[in-house]
């Protein structure tokens, strides 16, 4: 439930709908005790709309321009992210995915008694070196880093 | 809404290169992101402090503002969470409506020559005292639905506070404005509002 003053202030704002603004313009006509409020509200309204805003020191603007000159240009999110290093990254781990899934796949016997499909047996093993794996792990590693610095600045700001 | 789209035109001259233009944006906000800084810090020092910092973060994030608001509601939120760091790393005391150490004199109601004096000047000047004496939140809201040309949504946005509750805020505000300024200027109040 609205105090009577709620109901002037929303009146006074604009937040009211047609059929709520007639009633509070009917109060204000026909109580005193509303009218009375309603004056002294749009008093206070008139006042806080008219109050001023502070200036600030002379050099203020001069002193924000210095600071900024020191800072990296800003440009556009959309010119930041260039498209090829996500079709890099993304290639990047659909290579990965298909070659771990391939070796996976390779390195299954299927056997059934009633159908036998012929084996491929693939020595992936020769690939997957321990230099390959510390390669692959150092890329992941580096593209995390990359992530979390992007992360990082975004949060920062 | 010519204002925005001039807003806009000047943030892509930035993002395209030309940094200077920056200055105009600073010098079109730097008034109200610093009227602002001072509803929370309460001393213009800080509230400088506060504002270039406000604008500094605004131009390193420029490339990230969505185009979908306006720019003054996304530099009003960048200007709270300074202003609030700042006030967090200070610690700085607020003075409380209740508070009765507030050394504000009342005027003399019965001294002619006061009442007289009280011109449209000095009624402002006690409605900034009267706003400073609020709580930096509700002394915010009261600046940024009066000078900042912001509905109780883009308050909200910039204050990251729901509409709803910007609106009883504001409410609050505007209660304890009234009763601060008639126990400022006793009498005198009905002749200032």
């Amino acid at each position: 439930m609205k105090t009577i003053e709620e109901q002037i202030w929303d009146y006074i704002d604009g937040h009211l709908t047609v059929e709520e603004k007639r009633t509070i313009e009917n109060k204000i006509a026909s109580d005193a005790a509303y009218r009375e409020l309603y004056k002294e509200l749009s008093a206070v309204n008139l006042h806080l709309a008219g109050m001023e805003t502070d200036m600030p020191p002379m050099a203020f603007n001069r002193n924000v321009m210095e600071m900024v000159a020191t800072e990296i240009a800003p440009v556009s999110l959309k010119t930041k992210v260039d498209k090829r290093i996500i079709y890099a990254v993304g290639t990047f781990f659909i290579l990965a995915i298909l070659s771990i899934l391939i070796y996976a796949v390779s390195q299954t016997r299927f056997t059934s008694s009633a159908v036998r499909l012929p084996v491929m047996v693939i020595d992936f093993s020769q690939y997957f070196t321990p230099a390959f794996i510390k390669i692959f792990l150092f890329t992941d590693l580096l593209l995390g880093f990359i992530y979390l610095d992007s992360f990082l600045r975004r949060k920062k700001i | 809404m010519q204002q925005q789209e001039t807003d806009l035109a000047l943030i892509t001259a930035v993002l395209n290169g030309d940094t200077a233009v920056y200055s105009e944006l600073v010098k079109r906000h730097q008034r109200f992101v610093f009227t602002l800084a001072l509803r929370f810090t309460k001393n213009r020092e800080d509230a400088e402090e506060v504002a270039q910092d406000c604008f500094v973060k605004a131009y390193r994030a420029l490339g990230t503002f969505r185009q979908t608001s306006k720019f003054s509601t996304w530099l009003y939120s960048i200007t709270y969470t300074s202003a609030m760091t700042a006030l967090r790393k200070k610690r700085l005391t607020t003075v409380s409506l209740d508070d009765e150490t507030y050394t504000l004199q009342p005027l003399n109601p019965g001294s002619a020559s006061d009442a007289d004096t009280i011109d449209k000047k000095s009624a402002y000047s006690y409605l900034n005292i009267a706003i400073d004496s609020l709580l930096p939140d509700d002394a915010a809201i009261i600046t940024l639905f009066y000078k900042g040309e912001q509905s109780l949504e883009e308050i909200g946005q910039a204050l990251f506070m729901e509409p709803n509750t910007v609106k009883v805020k504001l409410h609050r505000a505007r209660v304890r404005l009234k009763e601060k300024l008639q126990s400022l200027l006793k009498d005198e109040v009905k002749e200032l509002i």
